[in-house]
């Protein structure tokens, strides 16, 4: 049983009410912060931590801090992600609904390390009630002396206001977000200037997930040190998985990153292994925009090593074996599940969700979505794959924001590793229309060439 | 600061430009082929730019001090260039690569319908798609159509033509006081229009027009007048009290069938003579068409390689008749008229005379 430095309270009852909170030992991080370290100190302590950004990128969170540009007279702002829309992730949600005040408690800590007088929290506009319990949040802690002006006699003054978003995928990209901050179209900006130096209102900017500004608590009580000690490598800490999909135990998980990929799959203190007695076929590790995986590269890198649940683990092999941590979005299929129906699905999403701005992505996804369709319905032809492959190629890199890449990659990543299924949809075409492929040999275990 | 200057080699030339320049500037300078297109930027445009991905060039060292190349191709008109940076426009595979595909995802969802669009001839996505596209489409499917929204009597928006280069947005926001037009909806189905159906009124408004590299806004007081490789462009001025005055009449003889601002190499709004940007008013632009009304300066100086420069023979040269000078000063001696010995073709039948098809009885 790994470590909880997040959840460890979650299941406590009435946790989300304040007194009960401040009970378990809540808001202690303020107290030790704001009392006893000046601000640099607080982002020194996240830089020994190693903590990375939970959001998908796996930025490390005190580096982007310490890139805040700090000129004279400038409000600096602290906003907080938690435009939560990548299908497959809700791990920011489960951990706003039940524990508000640890995500107020490490914004006025973080805020505090970037003097930030005015942090937001951009919320998706879908989270309507979840913006409720926030603000009663903000209201207990405002009313307790945690938020306002001099806060605990530092001088720091600090407010925190939440925003709601209007739904739409693009605003989780951070300066597409802070467009929709300013109340303006959610487009992204061209980069640079970047956030850091120019971000709301053209003041200096910090974005950073939900989850990872709630790691800063655990960091500041503990010592960074302390926290770097947690996990392997450079992933360091916990992390929140959202499992789901074809398991026994879909929800959110907290792992502590040295545990592996078939021990939380199959084991029952996480996902309980596939549901309905089914066989594992493939895996979407970190939240829809990441590679997908078969059964095979999943459980062993290409290498033929045990694949553990943290970031360089999860990357082996780059995308031609490997996949991404992203944002914890466990998305798991079974052998009855369809690659071409689940990449059509995924492909007519990001269709959905782009924003227009720019041509590829603005166009090619609605042409992979309109291809990927046609291979799923039987009217697909073999030309069609290599076609996709092309179109995906061209928008990746390509383009003003990550959404490009984030459409481009599943499509390659199920090309690349399901080929065979998506030739079988155009050559037994009536045939997909009443079954599908099945398992295969995606579960097959990999030959591996041994050098003598 | 703003004396130092950078040197740049794009394309393995080398020059030097201001600080803050943009590669795509820079390698304006340099000119031909090594200036990248751009669809979306508009140097008079504050903000446009970096949309439309056809600039895209590779850096292949990034600064003197820092001579990592960028990771990814970046946009030229919006990056600007470091000291000693190398970038590779035409000579890089890669940047030609994701140009051509930049021109087919443009062109999947264009109605290709060139043979009635009144922007044919002077389309910047025609140019491009010659310069840089394919000539065949891979897209079968469905081009997408929208709903049509009316934007008054003077300016026609064909919205399947619009490659969303948002530059009639900017415009709008820079030039007139209050934007009346604007972006709709998202990705593919993404739409310029006004909110609930409503007419431009601002004097200024007629400039959407120009900036327009497609065919999506055009002059509803030229449409289906004739075709621009028809008209003459010449340039002109009048005595304007709300803009510069200064024009670009397309005349056929003494007829102006359109007025425009005057462009530059780049297509883009030139600068007037009092150092402004040459935009006019909607006045100048629909209501003075006639010569009249307007002082002609002399024709305008375009492109060779346009198609509009084809009745244009700038320096032109007759080939000399020789039988006279052979012949001593005589003309050559017109042996037959064949027209008046044959028997074939009756050469003064009036056609139009005729109530019904020609038949060949008719010219026996």
């Amino acid at each position: 049983m790994g470590r909880k430095l997040l959840l460890e309270k979650a299941h406590v009852e009435n946790i989300r009410l304040y007194d009960v909170y401040r009970r378990e030992g809540g808001y202690r991080s303020v107290e030790k912060a704001l009392k006893t370290m000046a601000p640099d100190a607080v982002t020194e302590e996240v830089k020994k931590s190693g903590l990375r950004g939970r959001g998908g990128a796996g930025f490390p969170a005190g580096m982007k801090w310490s890139f805040l540009a700090k000129p004279e007279g400038v409000p600096r702002y602290l906003v907080v992600n938690a435009d939560e829309s990548e299908p497959g992730t809700f791990k920011d949600r489960y951990l706003m609904e039940f524990l508000p005040h640890l995500l107020i408690e490490g914004m006025i800590v973080s805020s505090y390390a970037l003097g930030s007088n005015n942090s937001y929290i951009y919320i998706r506009g879908e989270y309507a009630w979840i913006v409720d319990i926030l603000e009663k949040a903000i209201t207990e802690a405002k009313q307790n002396g945690w938020l306002g002006k001099n806060i605990l006699g530092s001088g720091f003054d600090c407010d925190i206001h939440v925003q709601r978003g209007a739904g739409a995928y693009i605003c989780g990209e951070e300066t597409a977000l802070i467009e929709s901050l300013e109340g303006k179209r959610g487009n992204p900006r061209i980069k640079p200037p970047f956030p850091a130096v120019k971000g709301v209102w053209g003041c200096p900017t910090v974005v950073n997930n939900v989850e990872t500004i709630a790691a800063v608590v655990p960091i500041i009580n503990e010592g960074g040190d302390e926290y770097a000690k947690i996990g392997v490598g450079k992933s360091t800490g916990t992390k929140l998985i959202s499992a789901c999909g074809n398991i026994n135990k879909p929800g959110v998980y907290e792992i502590d990153m040295t545990i592996s990929v078939e021990d939380f799959i199959y084991s029952d203190e996480w996902c309980g292994g596939i549901a309905n007695g089914k066989k594992l076929k493939a895996c979407i590790p970190g939240g829809s925009s990441v590679p997908i995986l078969p059964a095979n590269l999943l459980l062993k890198t290409a290498k033929g090593e045990t694949r553990y649940m943290n970031y360089e683990s999860l990357s082996d092999g780059g995308f031609a074996s490997g996949s991404m941590m992203g944002s914890g979005g466990f998305i798991v299929l079974d052998e009855d599940q369809c690659i071409v129906r689940n990449t059509y699905s995924l492909a007519r999403f990001y269709r959905h969700e782009s924003c227009g701005q720019c041509s590829p992505c603005r166009e090619g996804t609605g042409w992979m979505e309109k291809i990927l369709w046609r291979l799923e319905n039987g009217e697909g032809k073999m030309s069609d794959i290599d076609l996709l492959w092309d179109i995906q190629r061209k928008i990746e890199g390509n383009t003003i924001c990550p959404l490009g890449d984030a459409a481009a990659w599943p499509v390659a990543a199920a090309i690349r590793h399901f080929r065979d299924e998506f030739e079988w949809h155009v050559n037994h075409a009536q045939e997909a229309q009443v079954r599908n492929f099945g398992l295969g040999h995606y579960a097959d275990e990999i030959h591996i060439p041994v050098s003598t | 600061m703003s004396e130092q200057l950078f040197k740049v080699t794009i394309d393995n030339i080398t020059v030097e430009v201001p600080a803050g320049t943009t590669i795509l500037h820079a390698a304006r300078q340099i000119g031909g082929e090594v200036a990248p297109p751009a669809m979306c930027y508009y140097s008079k445009l504050e903000g446009s730019g970096g949309k439309c991905r056809t600039c895209l060039v590779e850096v292949s060292k990034g600064s003197e001090k820092d001579p990592r190349p960028m990771p990814k191709l970046v946009a030229s008109c919006r990056t600007t260039v470091m000291d000693g940076m190398e970038v590779k426009n035409i000579t890089s595979p890669k940047v030609l690569d994701a140009r051509a595909g930049v021109v087919e995802f443009l062109l999947i969802n264009h109605p290709l319908d060139c043979p009635v669009c009144d922007q044919a001839g002077e389309c910047h996505l025609q140019d491009l798609s010659y310069e840089h596209g394919k000539e065949e489409t891979r897209y079968e499917f469905q081009r997408r159509t929208f709903p049509k929204v009316d934007l008054g009597d003077k300016i026609q928006l064909h919205m399947t033509r619009c490659i969303m280069c948002f530059r009639c947005v900017f415009t709008a926001d820079q030039l007139t006081e209050k934007r009346e037009h604007g972006i709709l909806d998202r990705g593919d189905h993404a739409q310029i229009a006004t909110f609930i159906q409503k007419n431009l009124h601002n004097e200024f408004i007629g400039n959407v027009i120009d900036v327009c590299p497609v065919g999506a806004l055009t002059d509803k007081t030229f449409r289906f007048k004739n075709r621009v490789w028809f008209t003459k462009p010449v340039d002109a001025h009048r005595d304007c009290e709300n803009c510069c005055g200064e024009a670009q009449l397309w005349m056929r003889g003494d007829e102006v069938f359109r007025v425009t601002a005057r462009k530059d190499e780049w297509g883009e709004v030139k600068e007037a003579s009092n150092g402004k940007t040459g935009w006019i008013c909607n006045t100048c632009r629909f209501d003075k068409k006639e010569a009249k009304d307007w002082v002609i300066d002399g024709p305008s100086k375009i492109n060779r390689h346009s198609v509009i420069s084809q009745g244009h023979y700038v320096g032109l040269q007759k080939p000399t008749e020789t039988l006279p000078n052979v012949l001593h000063g005589r003309q050559p001696k017109l042996l037959m008229d064949i027209h008046s010995v044959s028997e074939v073709n009756k050469q003064n039948i009036e056609l139009s005379a005729l109530d019904r098809p020609a038949h060949s009885t008719d010219f026996k």
